[in-house]
Order: C-alpha cells, then structure tokens, then sequence
C-alpha cells in the first residue's frame, strides 16, 4: 500500500481545491449544496486512505518524498482533519439554509462560502503532509485568509469584530514565526545547508546537532511564540473566543477540532526537530508553561455563564493548553495521551459546535445568551450537548479522561510531580466548571415558556450525529488501551521524523 | 545591501505610524518596498538565478501591493481624519523608541552583519506597533505590510537567499491576505460609516 503515498500525498490536497472550483461552477445555492454533499465524502476517503497507510505502518520510518513527509503524526492528523472537514461540509448545509444574513451577495453566498471551505479544507489537509518547515509556514497563513472570511460570512458586526480580529493577530504572529524560520534559515545556511530543503523536516533533524545553540534557540521561540498565536494558547488567545462564537458552527468545529491541533502539529514538529541544538528541557519547558498558562486561563471563563459556542471555545484554550503540556513532558505516556487526546477532543468539540446549529435555530438567543432548559425543548439536541459536554469535561468513558490521566502519569513518571499537582488542580477546577455548564444549559428548566415542540424528522439529523460521534467517542476510549506501548507512540515520544 | 538603503528602508516603515493620510502612508510603504527591491537586485550578482527570481518578486510586491491599497481607498472614503489616541508626534516617537529598542537589544542573528539584522527586527515591531496605535483598519493593514518588509529585509540578507519558492507563496499569502484584508476594510467602512475599528468593540466577556 505504501507505493500510494506518493500519488495520495497530492490527491488529498488537491481534491478539496478541485472542489472549491466545482462549487464555484454551481449556477444555485441548491446546487452548491449538492455538490458540496458528493465531493465531501471522496475528499475524506481519500484522506482516510492515506492515513490509514501512515497508521498501519507504526512506528516505522516515516516515508519521504521532494515535498512530502508522512509518519504516523500525519495519519492522526489526516484523520481528524478529514472526519472533522466532512461532517463540517455536511452540517453545512443545514446552517445555510436557516443562516439569514451574510457579507455576501445572497445569490452567491453560498457558493463563496462552500469554496472557501473546501480551500480552508485543502490548506489544513496538506499541513500534516507537507516535508518543510517553510512550506507548512506557507500553508498556515494560507487558512488565516480562508478561514477568516467565514468568520466573518453572516456580516454582522460582531463577526466582522471577530473575522478582523482573527485575521489581523494571527497574521503578526505568524509574521513572528516567519523571523523565527528565517533566523533558522541563517543558521542552516550558516552551517553549509541553503536552498528550499535546507528547511525540510528531516534536513533540520539532520543537521540539528551543527546549528549554533543561541541561534537556534532564538529562532525555536519566535517560531514558538508566533504560532501560539495561531494555536490560541494563553496569553496571546484574544481572537479565539471571538472567532469560535461568531463563525457558522460547522466552521467553528473546524477552527477548534482541526485548525488548532494542525497548527499544534507544526510545533510540535519544530521541537521534535530541533530538541537537540535548543536544548530538550527549554523547549519542553515553553510548551508546558504555554499548556498550564492555557488551562488556568480556561478555567475561571468554563465557570460562567457564557452563550454555548463561547463556552466550547474556552474549552478549546483549555484542550489546546494540555496538548501543548503533553508534549512538553515527552514521556511515552503523555505522547500516548495527546494523540488519544486530538482525536477525542476532536468528535467531542465537533459535536458541540454541530449542536449549536440547531440549538440557534430553536433558541436565537442562544446566540448571545447562555442557553437555558434544551432538554425540555429539543431532547436530541440536549443529548447532542450534553455528550459534548460529558466528554469534553472529561468524565468516564470519555476518551479524554483516559487520555488526561495517561499525560498526569506521565508528568508523574518524568520526574513532573509539580506540573501534575497543578495540571490536576487545574482540570478538576475544569471538569466542575463545564458540569455546571451541563446542568444550567442542558437540564434546567426553561426560562421562557415552551416553544412549539420540533418535529421529529427534523432532529434525525442531530441524533445521527451524536450516534456516529458519540460512537467515535467511545470506540476511542476502547482503543485507548492499545496506545500506551505501541510503535506509534514510542516513535512519536522518540521525535523521529 | 548598503547602509543607506537599509536606514531608509527603516526611516520610511516608521513614518507610516506618524502620517495622516493615506495616500501619504501609501507611498511610503510603496517606497519602502521598492528599495527593498531595490537592495535585492543589488545582492544578485554572484548569487544563484533563484536568489535573482526572488529578487523581482520583491519588486513585483513594490507595485502589486500599492494598486491594491489605492483601489482601496478610492473605494472607502473617509469624510475626516479618524481621531487617534495619541497625536502624530507621539506615535513617532513611540516608532522611534521602538527602532532604538531594537538596535540596543536584538542578539546577533547569525548573518555576521548586525545592519540588516536589528533593522527587520525593528521593523516586525514598528509593523505591530502600527497595528496597536492606529485605530483605522487600513493603518492597521499596513502595520502587516510593514512587518512583512521587515522580515522580507532578513531574507534577502541570508547568504545565497531565501529560495524563490519561499519568496513567490510568501507573495501569494501576502496579496492573498492584503485583499482578504481589505475586502474586510471595504465591509467595516459599509458597516459603520468609517474605517474605524475602535467602533468594533461589542465582544467582551
């Protein structure tokens, strides 16, 4: 299977922009949704496949070519953007045709927003895959443009707050970032390397041992602190409350579930390449003192009452803050936790933000307001919520509690005693704080007298969802047993790219 | 690249932060990359025919990025100055400040010439700083374009370059995130009746 890596490798992103052009094609809004509704699925088999080939190989060498680079990091990676892109194209739909207002002309507006999707989709989908630093650079700052425009897509001034926001302070961080790579591009050249490759993944591992320290350490934060911008790791998360609560709820899923963790990816990468010349504590170090900054930062906002999408984004600083402090530690079990941890996150934060589709719908004040009594009016979409919220708190079986326990123990089994107090403090403040959450939004009484009750045949979609996700989830939790140990991790603990 | 370029180039990105008019912080940043471009080209000879595409690049962003910008003014008319937090005197001196931070702080970055190198720094932080003390969107649009010329002058001071591949998408980002940007512009100013982004101010927690 390995000899369809090469032709994958291009396929998968450049399916999604062959669809872009597709929609663009379309002469009506209902044929946009058509072919939005055939092309999603090919996009992700495709993706599918390919990751499927990357996780089947274990813990093996990673396989290379000119522009590719694809190990088991891509296969999780490919996997969520792709299960989080097609279900994002699908539940599309449905916001669309209850969405009102947008920036855009109404005849075209839905063509302009399926094809910025798709090309947000092709962007994301070719991070993972992409074998230099400066092209996955390129990449990144590829989805700020494509992805802000549907932040911004219902033109209210709000989302034009919040699209303005995201664009303006993720473009100066990856500005930041850029120097970093330069910086390191001196330091390659420095050392005999120039040229495009000098910035391939392997190159940079390669070659890591001869670059000056104080040189290269310089670059590691620039690159560090510009992509934490990017990331949405506290102190430099502004935009992202701002832009999960304003963007259409399938895009959110995919800002949270998929841009975030993908953007995570690249850093990840940085330090797996360049631990040796930057040093493996300092480098461990910045990633945990971003990942407890996230989760502490998260937590106090988990205890309000904010509207649902505001809500699932401060979850998103906190996941994103025990990502980052997974792999600060390094050790082979809270690596194991933070691939169970993008997967996991990714099902239950989609979920939640697909649930806000409807949730909109049958309460528009839900909008602005946290929401009040959702069981009592639309029983699917409270269990559509409140399975969102159970795992995203963590609690058992979540995938994310297996995966939260595996990153403690292994701060615990790195000598961390004092990050693993904190993390666990921390979580728990978390996990009390989205529980509150549950019992306020989803099981009160309604604050307003019962609206006409929703046909049934109108929540099917939103009970398929959660059956599928919900399913996922704890099809997750059951492979958890198999991470700790296995190949993948202990090649993804040891940094080989 | 010889001094006197790299101090203009510095000495024009921080006038954007202290000039009123558009049109006026348009021609500055038109000028700034042009002499980047400029410097570019002078750094071609001897090296690779990559090094020389990566060069015209430069220039082609000189004339690229300026159409687009004055496109965009014509299409949002402002009918007075936006008032700004700090008067124009204030902001240079913050600019200044910045540039001199830069030069007293920024550790070698491994080019060998100290010139180049403080400048794109100070750049990248005069870009921000744009970003923070103009209230219109299309200042702060030019804050990005200014740090991106600084980052544009550590590149073409790598020995051998940057490769053209870098150059040319970092090109494609730019015009592709300047027009994102500036459609962005063109809304707020519909929106609100200005470019004023200090109106936008309805998302807290």
């Amino acid at each position: 299977m390995t000899e369809l890596v090469p032709t994958l490798a291009w396929v998968v992103p450049a399916l999604p922009c062959f669809a872009a052009l597709l929609v663009l094609m379309a002469r009506t809004p209902r044929q946009a949704d058509r072919i939005s509704a055939a092309c999603a699925p090919v996009v992700a088999a495709a993706a599918l496949a390919l990751a499927g080939i990357a996780l089947g190989r274990g813990g093996a060498a990673p396989l290379r070519g000119t522009w590719y680079l694809v190990d088991g990091a891509s296969g999780v990676f490919v996997a969520v953007i792709a299960v989080v892109g097609c279900a994002s194209a699908l539940v599309s739909r449905e916001y669309l045709r209850h969405a009102g207002r947008s920036w855009m002309r109404a005849a075209r507006s839905r063509v302009w927003y399926y094809a910025a999707l798709y090309a947000f989709w092709a962007a994301l989908l070719a991070v993972p895959i992409v074998g230099n630093l400066g092209l996955t650079w390129l990449l990144v700052e590829a989805t700020t443009a494509t992805s802000a425009l549907l932040v911004a897509f219902s033109g209210r001034r709000d989302a034009l707050e919040a699209g303005w926001k995201y664009l303006v302070l993720t473009t100066l961080g990856l500005s930041v970032a850029l120097m970093g790579i330069v910086v390191l591009a001196i330091a390659q050249a420095g050392s005999g390397h120039d040229g495009i490759h000098a910035l391939d993944w392997h190159a940079l591992e390669r070659d890591a041992a001869r670059l000056p320290h104080e040189a290269t350490l310089v670059a590691f934060v620039l690159i560090l602190g510009g992509m934490a911008t990017k990331i949405g790791w506290a102190p430099v998360h502004n935009w992202l409350p701002d832009a999960h609560s304003e963007a259409p709820a399938p895009v959110s899923a995919l800002l949270s579930a998929a841009l975030l963790p993908t953007v995570l990816l690249v850093a990840w990468r940085v330090k797996a390449t360049l631990d040796v010349a930057v040093g493996g504590g300092t480098a461990g170090a910045l990633f945990i003192a971003f990942g407890l900054a996230s989760i502490i930062v998260a937590v106090p906002f988990l205890w309000r009452s904010l509207p649902w999408k505001r809500l699932l984004a401060y979850s998103s600083l906190e996941h994103m803050g025990v990502l980052a402090l997974g792999i600060g530690i390094g050790h082979p079990l809270a690596i194991a936790g933070v691939v169970l941890h993008v997967a996991g996150h990714a099902l239950a934060k989609s979920l939640g933000f697909y649930a806000a589709v409807r949730l909109v719908r049958l309460d528009p004040a839900a909008a602005e307001h946290a929401a009040t009594g959702v069981a009592a009016r639309s029983p699917t979409t409270a269990l559509a919520m409140g399975v969102s919220l159970v795992a995203l708190a963590g609690l058992p079986p979540s995938p994310l509690f297996v995966s939260e326990l595996l990153i403690v123990l292994g701060a615990v089994a790195a000598g961390q005693t004092a990050v693993a107090v904190v993390a666990v403090v921390a979580l728990a403040l978390g996990f009390l704080g989205l529980l509150h959450a549950l019992l306020e939004s989803v099981l009160s009484e309604p604050g307003k007298p019962r609206r006409r009750t929703p046909s049934p045949r109108s929540e099917r979609p939103t009970a398929v969802l959660t059956g599928v996700l919900g399913g996922g989830l704890l099809a997750l939790c059951a492979a958890a047993a198999l991470l700790p140990g296995s190949d993948l991790v202990a090649a993804l603990a040891r940094g080989a790219l | 690249m010889t001094g006197a370029l790299v101090i203009a180039i510095l000495v024009l990105g921080v006038g954007v932060i202290a000039v009123r008019r558009r049109s006026v912080a348009i021609a500055l940043v038109a000028a700034q990359s042009l002499a980047l471009g400029v410097g570019a080209l002078q750094l071609a000879e001897g090296r690779s025919g990559d090094y020389l595409v990566a060069a015209f690049v430069l220039v082609a962003k000189a004339i690229v990025l300026p159409a687009l910008l004055l496109l965009l003014i014509r299409r949002t008319p402002e009918r007075g100055p936006v008032a700004a937090a700090a008067g124009p005197l204030v902001r240079l001196a913050g600019g200044c400040g910045l540039v001199l931070a830069a030069i007293a702080l920024v550790p070698p970055l491994g080019l060998g010439d100290a010139r180049p190198e403080r400048a794109s720094v100070a750049l990248l932080l005069v870009g921000i700083a744009i970003v923070v003390a103009r209230r219109p969107a299309f200042f702060q649009l030019l804050g990005l374009i200014v740090a991106e010329n600084g980052l544009s002058l550590l590149a073409v001071s790598v020995p051998g370059g940057l490769s053209y591949v870098i150059e040319l998408g970092a090109l494609f980002d730019l015009v592709l995130v300047v027009s994102v940007a500036a459609a962005f512009a063109q809304r707020i100013h519909l929106e609100l009746g200005t470019g004023d982004t200090e109106l936008l101010r309805g998302l807290r927690d």
